[in-house]
């Protein structure tokens, strides 16, 4: 535990090397899914941060919405367990060059595979086991022909690619964990999927905390929190918590927002207002943060 | 707790030393003054009404369990039998969690089948850390002292070393050591915050001459701290892991034919006895033990 986890993933672990900086052929987010028993107020909250529903899934109580290259499933299900007013991340999923082999080469280093369920015409997504009781798939059809193409049904005359209001982007998903648990985690995404941790020094928005994990394909973020020091041991607690939305200008969408009826936690001072904010929402577990990010040449975003 | 009692919370019995059911094993234990139980699989699976309603036993006791045993020959197979063999170990990890236990000894293979090439072994235990990371559960690796090609604790470091995950560690069971005479001073290559789990047995001989005596003595015939004629040694190497900067737990691993037929109460109370001369005698421990709470680390 000594060790930097820069110095871990570079040096001693000769498969990495071998295989290159990103073995699962990473190249994004394809979606994030929550579950929640009441679809309609965190479809409300979606809506308010500018994403629209554009389909239906064919068998099941789920919406998927979409602003810019972002899009986010709300599943009234679950997959399996409890369902909870309270809206929470139950999937993120990866697109990778080839979800067979990346989901092969995640079980052969220790990934738990999750038993698929899939009902008449659907596509079999393959999955591991994420934080808590998370899942990540790996999705290889985007683009041109998506895997919604066959679970979804495009709601009438609505836009299918409504663009993202401000430029806004999956920024990355902030993971809480339990006390003394960075290293670990750090050493889950850096083994299985190829993320290197950041210079502590490395600050995005205005809740810097933890540790902050770069994807293989530097178009996402994961951020590691423990408690605060002092905290006796937190059990079952380590979830995904939030998403965090890039913008090249914070303030701009946060008046566009605001138009949309979205509230936003008062920022302490101007400096605070740029770097990034923090929404206030009445469903509690539907918070999103905002962070500034300066664009860069090649970043994702269609819009 | 009153100064009469000491301070033997970080020493705990193992439910292997004790005959009968589960629910029996607990409730001796507790009545011993002991907080914590390592358990085996098969207290868990044995259970009449089911292995989860042995979980809610454990949970009901309010006993902490210091650890979850034991996964064997696990590491250096290949093809369907390292398949069979992960299978085993995500069972056993599932059981492991119910327990909200955090740490699960593995140790080392005994297999003819599996090979002793390093960098298998190592890609084998990262497997088996990873698996066990989203659970938070720790993978204590003990040298068994009849491993196939780890069978001293110096061999097992080097491979936990080399494995480099952050819940790999090493299980430390003193029987091996003195089995093997493997020399104290080679402590001072470990790192305290990587010994997850230290057992601790004395046995009644002073040498033992074969690897088949090894097992025997191992499986029938162990006694609790300072009943045998290692005490000195035991003294001293408990005294040596404090002063290596290791807090964690010490449990009894007392595999004894003898203990298996006797009352559970007085087996206890004798492992009451070896927890109060560690504790007193040994680390001479004030009471209670200063900065003993569980709490986060400051960075």
């Amino acid at each position: 535990m000594s060790q930097s986890p820069t110095a871990r993933h570079s040096g001693t672990d000769r498969e990495e090397i071998f295989e290159g900086p990103n073995p699962l052929g990473l190249v994004g987010v394809e979606f994030i899914e929550y579950i929640t028993s009441k679809p309609q107020s965190l479809g409300n909250v979606l809506e308010t941060m500018g994403f629209r529903p554009i389909a239906r899934h064919r068998s099941r109580e789920v919406l998927l919405y979409r602003q810019g290259d972002l899009n986010i499933i709300v599943n009234a299900h679950g997959n399996g367990g409890v369902v909870t007013e309270r809206p929470q991340i139950a999937a993120i999923a990866l697109r990778v060059q080839d979800a067979a082999t990346a989901y092969k080469r995640a079980l052969d280093r220790g990934a738990w595979a999750v038993p698929v369920r899939v009902e008449v015409m659907e596509l079999n997504i393959p999955a591991i086991h994420g934080v808590g009781t998370s899942r990540i798939y790996f999705v290889d059809r985007h683009g041109d022909f998506s895997i919604y193409d066959v679970d979804f049904i495009p709601i009438p005359t609505v836009d299918q690619h409504p663009p993202a209001i401000t430029g806004l982007h999956l920024f990355g998903v902030v993971q809480y964990i339990g006390n003394e648990r960075t290293e670990d985690w750090t050493e889950f995404y850096g083994s299985l999927f190829g993320f290197t941790a950041l210079e502590d020094t490395t600050r995005f928005g205005i809740l810097p905390k933890g540790r902050i994990l770069q994807s293989p394909c530097n178009t996402f973020y994961l951020q590691l929190i423990e408690p605060e020091p002092g905290i006796l041991d937190v059990e079952d607690d380590e979830c995904l918590q939030r998403i965090g939305l890039g913008t090249p200008d914070v303030q701009a969408t946060v008046a566009a927002l605001r138009k949309l009826g979205m509230d936003f936690v008062p920022p302490k001072d101007e400096a605070q207002a740029q770097r990034g904010a923090l929404t206030r929402t009445p469903v509690a577990g539907a918070m999103f943060e905002l962070v500034q990010v300066t664009p860069t040449p090649g970043a994702q975003n269609r819009a | 707790m009153s100064h009469f009692q000491g301070n033997i919370d970080n020493f705990g019995m193992d439910s292997i030393s004790l005959a009968g059911p589960l629910k029996a094993k607990l409730k001796a234990i507790q009545a011993a003054g002991f907080t914590q139980v390592m358990l085996q699989a098969r207290d868990l699976v044995g259970h009449a009404d089911g292995w989860r309603a042995a979980v809610q036993e454990v949970k009901d006791s309010g006993l902490r369990v210091t650890g979850f045993q034991v996964l064997r020959d696990f590491e250096g197979l290949s093809g369907h039998l390292h398949d069979y063999k992960v299978d085993i170990a995500k069972s056993m990890l599932e059981m492991c969690h119910a327990l909200d236990c955090h740490v699960m000894l593995a140790c080392s293979s005994t297999s003819t089948h599996a090979t002793g090439e390093s960098q298998k072994l190592v890609q084998d235990l990262r497997k088996l850390a990873m698996l066990a990371i989203p659970m938070d559960i720790k993978i204590a690796f003990e040298a068994l002292s009849w491993g196939r090609s780890i069978n001293e604790f110096p061999q097992a470091w080097d491979i936990i070393s080399e494995a480099d995950m952050p819940n790999l560690g090493l299980g430390f069971d003193s029987f091996h050591m003195f089995a093997t005479k493997t020399p104290m001073e080679d402590l001072e290559l470990l790192d305290p915050d990587k010994i997850f789990l230290v057992q601790l047995a004395d046995f009644m001989w002073n040498e033992i001459k074969t690897v088949e005596e090894r097992i025997s003595t191992a499986r029938t015939f162990r006694v609790f701290p300072g009943e045998g004629v290692h005490s000195d040694a035991l003294a001293t190497l408990v005294r040596k892991l404090h002063q290596l900067g290791y807090r964690g737990d010490y449990s009894f691993e007392v595999f004894n034919d003898d203990y298996q037929q006797i009352p559970l109460d007085v087996v206890a109370e004798r492992a009451r006895k070896a927890a109060l001369w560690l504790g007193e005698d040994v680390l001479r421990r004030s009471v209670p033990m200063p900065n003993a709470l569980r709490l986060k680390r400051h960075a």
